[in-house]
């Protein structure tokens, strides 16, 4: 019988792509790991609704197609990351998918926030997934194997994304002086919440140690937040967005940016984390009912035989 | 009964398709896996799957992406810049690699490799 591997072990042998199912992983890198995915996967699927209504509000067929595809995308992903995450032994899809119904499940803080109109939609297809492909690349060194072999696949489905995202965004920047008024309000209202996108400094982050002890994760939110200015902050002044002046954000003579931490509303932010935030709980029980609404179709795929459930009336998801 | 041979080269790669062997069970077939495909080549794991419960579903029979112009899916399309972060010129190369490994009608360059070490691993166990 193989013994589980103690902590020390764990952190000695951590590195890309270590350990997989086969492996007898401690309890507490399997519940750190199932606590990290789970919240990845939670994030795509409350992301892909967010953006489903711009399949129909899209201004062109082009744009239509391309939501729809990126829609479909990301609800695969949010499907890749439960498997990778079940493979732990911790919870199981139905699981996770039943607390993201109930309001236990966390997720991003960017997809607690409505998003009302096209000129709002850059402010997701390019700047948070900018951000979360940022971070996903670095995820295709996690230590734990499943994780890594979804990474492989989302990052090669994400450049589409964030493309298609500019690609809008140049639309609107170069568009009519009223386009250009709507994007910079959209950009005004979206930015904090981006640049929160990488939570609070690490020496706050509660999980952040044992994740990279462990190599489950490889870059702090700090070196994230870094490297996603770095990449993104000159798009945006490209596109003639103006930066807000709240939160202030310090450029060093090294290039290093500093963002003023003070000027961010993290009682706001804490609120969203516990998915205590109103607009945010609205979006959770949306997607439950959406889900409960197509129930029977779920049903009638696990017994084709049994018909239509007794006496409901089918619905859709909208 | 004829299994399947998965190989993995690495711990953290991918099991793909090496071959297959005659065995009565798991065990046995496990044994001639290892000895066929597991000894010349990097290999750190092996699966063994009963042919038969494999399914498949092929070009012929399918259309897979679909018989549309879907091109509003891939990075190409789009004509913003992508070089301005390494992970979307990364995402962008894998997807000009699929597409023309699909233009040429194969899968992608590891499967010309996978063939041949196939060929190469079956002479291996014929000769042990
Ligand atoms: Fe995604
Ligand atoms: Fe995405």
């Amino acid at each position: 019988m193989r013994v589980t591997m103690d902590i020390g072990t764990v952190e000695e042998r951590a590195g890309p792509r270590q350990f997989g199912p086969k492996d007898d992983m401690p309890e507490e890198y399997r519940k750190a790991a199932t606590r990290m995915i789970q919240f990845h996967a939670n994030s795509e699927i409350m992301g892909a609704y967010l953006e489903r209504p711009f399949i129909r509000q899209a201004p062109s067929l082009d744009r239509k197609l391309a939501f729809s595809a990126k829609v479909q995308d990301e609800i695969g992903h949010g499907q890749l990351l439960y498997r990778a995450a079940e493979n732990l032994g911790i919870k199981t899809r139905k699981q996770m998918l039943d607390e993201l119904a109930n309001g236990e499940g966390k997720f991003l803080n960017c997809f607690h926030y409505p998003m009302d109109h096209w000129w709002e939609t850059p402010m997701i297809g390019f700047f948070v997934d900018g951000a979360a492909m940022r971070r996903q690349a670095t995820l295709k060194n996690t230590s734990w194997e499943p994780y890594a072999h979804a990474m492989d696949k989302i990052c090669f489905e994400e450049g589409f994304h964030i493309k298609h995202g500019e690609s809008i965004l140049r639309e609107l920047a170069t568009g009519s002086r009223k386009e250009q008024e709507l994007v910079q309000e959209a950009f005004d209202e979206w930015w904090p919440r981006i640049l929160q996108f990488f939570g609070p400094t690490d020496d706050q982050s509660t999980h952040h140690d044992f994740a990279s002890a462990v190599g489950l994760k490889t870059m702090g939110n700090d070196e994230l937040r870094q490297a996603f200015l770095n990449a993104y902050l000159p798009k945006a002044r490209k596109y003639g967005l103006e930066i807000p002046e709240y939160p202030r954000i310090h450029e060093h003579n090294d290039g290093r940016y500093e963002v003023v931490e003070d000027d961010l509303d993290w009682n706001e932010f804490w609120q969203v984390a516990k998915n205590d935030f109103e607009p945010g709980v609205a979006q959770i029980d949306s997607r439950k009912a959406a889900r409960e609404a197509v129930a029977w179709v779920r049903e009638s795929m696990e017994t084709p035989s049994a018909g239509s459930s007794a006496g409901g009336v089918p619905g859709a998801a909208d | 009964m004829i299994w399947e041979v998965f190989r993995q080269e690495a711990r953290g790669k991918y099991h793909t398709h090496c071959g297959n062997v005659h065995a009565p069970d798991k065990e046995m077939a496990l044994m001639f896996a290892q000895i066929q495909h597991g000894r010349r080549r990097p290999t750190h794991s092996l699966w063994v799957v009963p042919g038969e419960e494999i399914g498949e579903v092929d070009a012929e029979e399918t259309t897979f992406g679909g018989t549309t112009d879907k091109s509003y899916r891939w990075a190409m399309t789009f004509n913003t810049d992508e070089d301005f972060a390494e992970e979307i010129a990364a995402s962008q190369r894998e997807q000009e690699q699929a597409e023309r490994a699909d233009r040429a009608g194969e899968s992608d360059e590891d499967e010309a490799d996978e063939t041949a070490t196939g060929a190469e691993a079956t002479e291996e166990g014929e000769s042990a």
